[in-house]
């Protein structure tokens, strides 16, 4: 890790430090020298309760199993649309080729997460929020390091979910998602100079935590105001 | 060759008495035998739970060109270059209508003192203008995959998704006294519900302005409308503005996402 505050971090801790918070689990990875930039409090909105809405803590039901399922899915949007903008930014084509094809793999299979739990999900399925990502796409170490935090919290998230399902077939079915995002981490901590594995043991978190460490990045905003009832004024 | 053979049969001796000492042991302690064949342990065990869903990967959609365009969230100076100081031109955060505000992102990213700086089409006189904003006065980027063109010519809108026609309709477009401008711009936002029957039940509103009127309220912006006039259509009609058949905009309203290109031949 460079010492010298690069670009994108400066724009980032502009935009960010604001309101406080990047992801803490950078922070739990990079150690204290980010803890300014990284590091601060969680910062509830209603646009990201849109994007993240909790479900109940009540036992394993099968609407409960809709509400996982509708968090998982709002989290791979984030995530899938994280690796296309770092694309589109033309971020990941300025990156050496290992890199490229790690960007492009992970990018590809969380599409296919977003994919598949909308088709599970059916008219239950969540719009996909809008987000910002303040920049951090654009720049090749603020992207790998967000990467590296945002699969981290991914196995977290799935590992905390995948047993509160009423359905066994869900569970099961989560857990070939929570292995496959594992290996994603795996292999964006290798690629980023950080230890493939970070602790013998995972820790689980609540989509409380979860939901909390999204917020604080402010990655999910509220949607533009495009279109609205009123009389045109244009030429005619 | 003497030395080898005793130690040989002192291993065998050792082996032996191993295996009598666990037959021995297992008997007196009564554990289990190997399973018979038709015990096998882990036929004892529970299959694993069948998968609900399995995902399949698809064909990455982020490598097919899109069109990208950004809400201005902060009072902002484009300038002609990065980092420059003249501006160019001055963007407020919401639209004369009351919408946000939005540009349309052009390849371009360049980082001065520290501050990364964005190409983008400009909603300003001179039609096709673009300059250079900082990025943090944009918002999140949106993402389009379609395309308006308009042909003053022949006097037809095509909507293309992905490269492919999906609409085509005949329209109006601007008198000679009044042209419709040509060149590069993009949907700014739409608005409905208005009870105008000039403009049909659906307007656009586009980042073109008229060359001509430019004392019209709100700057002359040029817009996409529908029309009380459809027997007009197609014709050079308009003070500038693209009207179609009421029909004809309400199939474009469900097909046309706000942040789509539009290019005027």
């Amino acid at each position: 890790m460079s010492s010298k505050p690069e670009i994108a971090d400066a724009l980032t801790i502009a935009e960010i430090d604001r309101d406080g918070a990047l992801l803490e689990a950078v922070a739990n990875l990079y150690g204290s020298s980010r803890a300014d930039f990284l590091r601060g409090a969680a910062f509830a909105s209603a646009a990201v309760a849109l994007g993240l809405a909790l479900p109940s803590e009540a036992s394993a039901s099968p609407k409960q199993d809709v509400g996982i399922l509708q968090f998982d899915l709002a989290f791979e949007y984030l995530q899938s649309t994280f690796y296309t903008q770092a694309v589109r930014d033309r971020t990941v084509a300025r990156m050496k080729p290992e890199k490229q094809r790690w960007a492009h793999v992970l990018g590809t299979h969380e599409l296919a997460h977003v994919a598949i739990l909308k088709d599970v999900l059916g008219k239950n399925a969540t719009k996909k929020p809008f987000f910002n990502f303040h920049g951090v796409t654009e720049s090749e170490e603020a992207f790998t390091k967000t990467a590296v935090a945002m699969e981290d919290l991914t196995v977290a998230l799935l590992a905390g979910q995948a047993p509160r399902f009423s359905n066994p077939a869900l569970t099961s079915a989560v857990f070939s998602l929570l292995t496959t995002e594992a290996r994603h981490a795996a292999w964006a901590r290798r690629l980023s100079g950080a230890r493939p594995v970070a602790a013998a043991f995972d820790e689980p978190k609540t989509l409380k935590q979860v939901s909390r460490v999204v917020q604080s990045t402010r990655f999910i905003a509220a949607r533009p105001q495009t279109g609205r009832r009123g009389k045109p004024r244009y030429t005619g | 060759m003497l030395r080898r053979r005793r130690r040989l049969a002192a291993a065998v001796v050792g082996i032996t008495a191993l295996i009598v000492a666990a037959l021995v042991l297992g008997g007196s302690h009564g554990t289990p035998r190997a399973p018979a064949a038709d015990q096998d342990p882990a036929a004892l065990l529970p299959d694993p739970v069948a998968p609900a869903f399995k995902p399949t990967l698809r064909p990455a959609d982020f490598t097919t060109p899109a069109s990208r365009w950004a809400p201005v969230v902060r009072p902002a100076e484009a300038t002609r270059v990065p980092g420059g100081r003249a501006p160019i031109a001055r963007l407020a955060t919401s639209t004369p209508e009351g919408t946000a505000n939005m540009v349309l992102l052009q390849p371009g990213v360049r980082v001065v003192h520290g501050r990364m700086w964005v190409r983008v089409r400009l909603p300003v006189l001179p039609n096709n203008t673009t300059g250079w904003v900082r990025r943090d006065v944009l918002g999140g980027y949106g993402e389009v995959r379609t395309r308006l063109v308009v042909d003053r010519r022949l006097l037809t809108a095509r909507l293309l998704r992905d490269g492919r026609e999906i609409f085509r309709a005949r329209v109006g477009v601007g008198a000679p006294r009044w042209p419709t401008p040509s060149g590069d711009f993009y949907i700014r936002n739409k608005l409905t519900t208005f009870d105008d029957a000039f403009y049909g039940p659906v307007a656009f509103g586009t980042s073109a302005r008229s060359a001509v009127l430019t004392d019209w309220p709100a700057g002359g912006f040029i817009g996409i409308h529908g029309t009380n006039r459809p027997d007009l259509l197609p014709g050079r009609v308009s003070h500038g503005c693209i009207r179609m058949a009421n029909d004809d905009i309400l199939r474009l309203a469900r097909l046309m996402p706000v942040g789509t290109p539009v290019t005027i031949h």
